[in-house]
């Protein structure tokens, strides 16, 4: 009898409670924590083409080139290096994502399960460029960062994988989890002067 | 009486602010300053000198005030040294005046100033030198119980502030007539400008000249009207750094009482700008001479900045002092005001401007000068004579306009690392040429007058935009061109009479300090502002700085240029520390990183410790161990001994090593092989620094031929695996390896003791655990509570022991089975302090025998190095020094009396009294297994001293212990536990 894996916890369980919070505000920032599956791809020596062929035939993802994210119907791909991205995906049981990538690459890359090591969070809203500019040292201006362009840099001295998905703006930042509650606590303060709410974590 | 003007001035007559300032009561109104509110209400007295506790006035209108500064609010609030003239009127506003006692009125101290003689420049190196053991407990305690302007609230700021980062093409410094021109420019072009000013109105010198409003009104509506224009005003650019990156103050709610809910106090505004206007206008100069401190003396900007934009009479009739044409349309504006003139003082024999102010009636004497001033606390008589010499003529006037000409604000060019260069034409430096991507506009490069500035604003801010990037041309109108004749500046710094002529009002430097300087050999600029404190205070010299360094020509009988003016550094204008420090105060000094069993700690009494940013528990005291701190960590670390204890490891570093030539660079990486590592098994490994020094240590396991599961120290975690990363990246290019921290998302947990694998074995699904199956230093995956799990047979404490790593979201639910699992054996959480103890009863090495000078066979650690191939760090650890017998080794320390302590840091000594230190204890602490005390230590020639006695001295406590020389493996030294 095959039992089910329990829902892992999430890191910010203690302090992210979904409400309005902050400054009253008809349109609130949103913060939002996903549940993704994450797996870091690294190409091995010579086999960039090979992992991008795979990805492609087997997702239907073409790994982005520097500072950019591709998205497929169901996956995301950031590029944080060259030969090496963070895929992310929903809806997939523990592993097997990670599995079903290291499946199609076979010995072309390295692949990395970092479902748990990284917090996904979302900030969408029409003030989402100031709250990360009170900690993210990069120029977030539309003619300068937009949809589908992706970084990996310091937000409020924690490492983070940023990408914006849409022009609201909306970004998107994965953390390493250990971070995550420091994290959430410059987020949730630097948003408090422009409102937000927090939605449950989906 | 009121000084309030009847009409005019910028200020909301409709909306009065009650404010007090020292216990007073006063009225004013919106749009004021606390300055220019005080003035209206005719108070002249504001404060106390820093060294002679003079009377002094209010000098300025802006926020390079010297004179005016208080403490304002209250409580945790109160801020020191503020310059009156830059605080924004708000209700409820409480100040101090400052450097007085009992009252600003009477002042003991003011006694300073009757024995000024005998305390000249560098009075205090000449008088407090001897007796030398004087100077700490006596000298230095009674200067600084003088010294000091003001005093700071002790208490913790109440307030948040933000720090932001913001990017421009174009960033306008100032908002006057070059500023908002140049804004415009650059905005219309198509740039990202922000504009910064430092006043809560937009204007500047606009704002003093009636005549322009309209088209400074069509200006604001213009930049308000672009998207992409910022406009900030109460903002500081205070410092000018490489890049074009310059740090800016935005007071967002320094105006109101409190700040609003969720709102910052103040912002620190990082701003990294493509092309740089700097339009920061320029500063008045004072002029020298005796008594030109007195209340009622004042800059004839600021007192035209009073009268028009403020509606306040700074004086009922008043002689102006002046050396340029500028300075005129002060009295002017007196005369249009209602405000006596009764003369006007002009060093030059004839100007334009003199002509002027004839024909509108004024008494202009030419060629003159004021020879004193008389009235102590405010001004009552001015005497004035010819500069040649004459009887001098008394004019009874409360208030003395000067203008000593006009210095560009060339600070934050300076700063840009721009040279100054000297003008004639203003007898002032100007900026010369660019280093950064800067230029300067208007009053800032020393063109002086709103239609000009404007004309310069409008190219600059055009040729930046340009510069960026975007084709600009201007299409807005310009004021109109001045038609009325000007006659130039006479540079003129001092008036040579009898008496203290001040040149530093914050300071209390004066001309005879500059020339006492140049006689006793301080002559070079830099050297007699350190011997007087020319120019030190939080001012920076900007009202008098120049005519010191005139002086100081003067006496050295150079020209100024040659002479030159102190450095300008940051911050160009004093801002609030908390400002500096944002967000970063409290628990949010240093991002807290928080283990996924985080939670369960803090809901179990544990009590957290910090391990570098790691939380971890120190020990989990239980109510009855309320106060005795030994209690839990030798119950807890008794159970890891007798039964079995649990313990969060989360925070060992973790690196998942993949790749083709992996157990390659593991071996080249590490002392020992990990080729040779059959999948499924751990080994400790040992990895050296270049110089042969132990860099860290782990278990690293092999999980696939091509795959490792490798550990490091919790400290180490981020420098082990830079290390890698540039072995990979740079001196084995070749080598397929990668990397990839898993330290997140690995949860880790040690469950340790005698009774920990009968504990396990109940949980553990889909693995045998017996001794064969999981030998030690065996690894398996397996399942608990249905979660993925990944077992470990490996000990820090030195019992049996198995590490549970499980992916961080399942951290919670697979600690609660253990301790379910282990209940019936009494299983207990044990935390930093009982593993320490632990490893220190086994004589495991850690932070403080691996501290950067200790190499592997120091540690007893020679075992681990491979005799053949080459490893990191080989080659330098066989250098002589290294290789030495003698060097000190790790050994085990037993107090002979155990109930004392060898404390850590303590040296060994052969007989008590000795000097010679034989080596030193690093770690220390109590045994459960032995009872008492034990330590591990470094010591010379270990193996001579072995089962012998020393004493370990810890001089700094007065402390001396007899101690026996043991093995370092206090516990099972022949290492069967691990094994069973």
């Amino acid at each position: 009898m095959s039992v089910s894996v329990p829902e892992p916890n999430s890191s910010l369980r203690q302090v992210a409670k979904p409400g309005r919070f902050g400054a009253t505000s008809a349109t609130p920032l949103v913060i939002m924590e996903r549940m993704l599956s994450l797996v870091q791809v690294q190409t091995r020596k010579g086999r960039d083409s090979d992992v991008q062929a795979a990805i492609l035939a087997g997702f239907n993802l073409e790994l982005p080139a520097a500072q950019r994210a591709a998205t497929s119907a169901t996956m995301t791909a950031i590029w944080i290096q060259p030969g090496m991205w963070m895929l992310s995906a929903a809806g997939h049981a523990e592993g097997a994502m990670a599995r079903a990538i290291k499946d199609a690459t076979g010995d072309a890359a390295s692949i990395v399960d970092q479902t748990h090591g990284k917090t996904v969070l979302t900030l969408s809203g029409a003030k989402a460029r100031d709250v990360m500019a009170r900690g993210c040292r990069l120029d977030l201006h539309p003619r300068a960062f937009m949809p589908g362009h992706s970084a990996v840099t310091q937000v409020a001295h924690i490492g983070c994988m940023l990408r914006q998905f849409d022009e609201i703006p909306s970004y998107e930042m994965l953390v390493p989890s250990s971070f995550a509650e420091t994290f959430f606590g410059w987020l949730t303060h630097s948003a408090a002067e422009f409102g937000y709410e927090i939605k449950p974590r989906a | 009486m009121s000084h309030r003007l009847a009409s005019g001035g910028r200020i909301d007559r409709a909306k009065r602010l009650q404010f007090q300032f020292d216990g007073r009561s006063f009225t004013g109104h919106a749009g004021d300053t606390l300055a220019s509110a005080l003035i209206a209400n005719g108070v002249r007295l504001v404060g106390r000198s820093f060294k002679y506790h003079r009377p002094r006035g209010i000098l300025t209108a802006g926020a390079e005030e010297p004179n005016a500064l208080v403490g304002l609010r209250d409580g945790a609030r109160r801020e020191a040294n503020m310059p009156m003239p830059a605080i924004e009127l708000f209700d409820g506003l409480t100040a101090q005046s400052q450097n007085r006692w009992p009252s600003l009125d009477f002042d003991v101290l003011s006694i300073n100033a009757k024995l000024a003689r005998f305390m000249p420049a560098g009075f205090y190196y000449k008088t407090f030198m001897w007796p030398a053991s004087f100077w700490e407990k006596f000298y230095e305690p009674m200067i600084r119980r003088a010294a000091g302007l003001g005093e700071a609230s002790r208490d913790p700021d109440p307030d948040h502030y933000d720090a932001v980062h913001a990017h421009c093409d174009v960033l306008v410094v100032g908002s006057g007539a070059a500023g908002l021109s140049a804004a415009r420019a650059a905005g219309e072009a198509g740039a990202r400008v922000i504009l910064c000013e430092q006043d809560f109105e937009l204007g500047g010198g606009l704002l003093l000249d009636p005549r322009h409003e309209a088209w400074r009104a069509d200006m604001i509506a213009a930049l308000g009207a672009m998207p992409e224009v910022t406009i900030m005003p109460r903002s500081t650019v205070f410092g000018y750094y490489d890049h074009n990156v310059l740090g800016v103050i935005e007071r967002v709610a320094d105006h109101l009482p409190t700040p609003p809910q969720h709102v910052a106090r103040q912002r620190y505004w990082t701003i990294r700008a493509r092309e740089v206007v700097l339009a920061t206008g320029a500063y008045e100069r004072l002029i020298a001479f005796p008594e030109n401190d007195t209340p009622g003396v004042m800059l004839a900007g600021a007192a035209l900045s009073y009268v028009r934009r403020f509606a306040a009479a700074p004086g009922r009739r008043a002689v102006l002092f002046t050396n340029n044409d500028e300075a005129y349309d002060t009295a002017f504006a007196f005369l249009e005001s209602g405000i006596d003139v009764a003369a006007i003082v002009d060093v030059r024999p004839v100007s334009a401007r003199a002509e002027t102010a004839r024909l509108r009636g004024l008494n202009v004497l030419s060629g003159s000068v004021v020879a004193g001033v008389s009235g102590g606390k405010s001004v009552e008589r001015v005497s004035v004579t010819k500069r040649n010499g004459s009887a001098p003529d008394i004019f009874s006037v409360d208030l003395l306009c000067m203008s000593g000409g006009h210095n560009p604000a060339i600070h934050l060019a300076s700063q840009s690392q721009a040279k100054m260069e000297w003008s004639d034409a203003i007898a002032s430096f100007v900026p010369g040429a660019s280093k950064q991507r800067e230029n300067s506009a208007g009053a800032a490069r020393g063109s002086f007058g709103i239609p000009i500035a404007a004309r310069e604003g409008a190219a600059t801010g055009a040729a930046a935009a340009t510069a960026a990037g975007f084709g600009a041309a201007v299409g807005f109108t310009l004021p109109d061109a001045e038609t009325s004749p000007r006659t130039p500046i006479e540079a003129f710094w001092e008036v040579k009479a009898e008496g203290k002529s001040f040149i530093d009002f914050q300071n209390d430097v004066t001309g005879d300090d500059i020339r006492l300087a140049h006689r006793e050999g301080y002559s070079h600029i830099e050297h007699a502002k350190r011997y007087t404190t020319h120019t030190m205070a939080t001012d920076q010299g900007k009202s008098g700085g120049l005519v010191g360094a005139a002086l100081l020509a003067e006496a050295r009988g150079e020209t100024i240029p040659a002479v030159g003016v102190p450095t300008y550094r940051p911050f160009v204008t004093p801002i609030t520390y908390g400002a500096i420090v944002g967000h970063a105060v409290g628990a949010d000094f240093n991002p807290i990183r928080r283990t996924a069993l985080h939670d369960w700690h803090l809901r179990n009494g544990a009590t957290m410790m910090e391990a570098g940013l790691w939380m971890r528990p120190a020990f989990y005291a239980q109510a009855h161990e309320k106060g005795d701190i030994w209690a839990p960590i030798l119950r807890e670390a008794k159970a890891v001994r007798q039964a079995v204890g649990i313990c969060d490891v989360s925070t060992l570093g973790k690196i998942d090593v993949q790749g083709r030539d992996a157990a390659m660079f593991l071996d080249r990486l590490y002392t020992n092989t990990f080729s040779t590592l059959a999948v499924g098994k751990a080994r400790y490994g040992l990895m050296l620094r270049e110089d042969g020094i132990v860099f860290d240590d782990g278990t690293t396991s092999r999980i696939a031929d091509d795959r490792f599961f490798m550990t490091t120290t919790t400290g180490n975690a981020a420098r082990v695996l830079e290390h890698m990363e540039f072995y990979a990246q740079t001196i084995w290019p070749e080598l397929d390896v990668q990397f990839c921290t898993i330290s997140d998302q690995w949860a880790g947990m040690s469950i340790a003791g005698p009774q920990s694998r009968k504990t396990i074995e109940k949980i553990v699904q889909g693995l045998d655990l017996g001794n064969e199956a999981v030998p030690f230093m065996g690894v398996a995956d397996a399942t608990v509570a249905n979660c993925p799990v990944r077992v470990f047979r490996i000990s820090f404490s030195g019992e049996l022991a198995y590490e549970i790593a499980t992916p961080a979201g399942y951290a919670e639910p697979v600690w609660e089975a253990v301790l379910a699992a282990g209940k019936e054996f009494g299983i207990t959480p044990y935390g930093l302090e009982a593993l320490g103890l632990l490893r220190i009863e086994k004589g495991h090495v850690a932070g403080p025998e691996l501290g950067g000078h200790t190499t592997a066979r120091d540690l007893g650690l020679e075992r681990m190095i491979k005799k053949r191939g080459d490893y990191i760090g080989r080659v330098l650890a066989e250098r002589p020094g290294l290789a030495d017998p003698d060097r000190p080794r790790l050994v085990g320390l037993r107090p002979v009396d155990s109930s004392k302590p060898a404390r850590a840091g303590g040296h060994l000594i052969e007989t008590p009294g000795s000097s010679q230190s034989l080596g030193w204890v690093t770690s220390s602490n109590q045994s459960v297994e032995l009872g008492g005390w034990i330590a591990l230590a470094m010591l010379s020639r270990a193996e001579h001293w072995m089962g012998k006695r020393l004493y370990a001295a810890f001089p700094l406590r007065k402390e001396m212990v007899e101690v026996e020389v043991t093995h370092p493996h206090h516990v099972d030294h022949e290492n069967v536990r691990v094994r069973t």
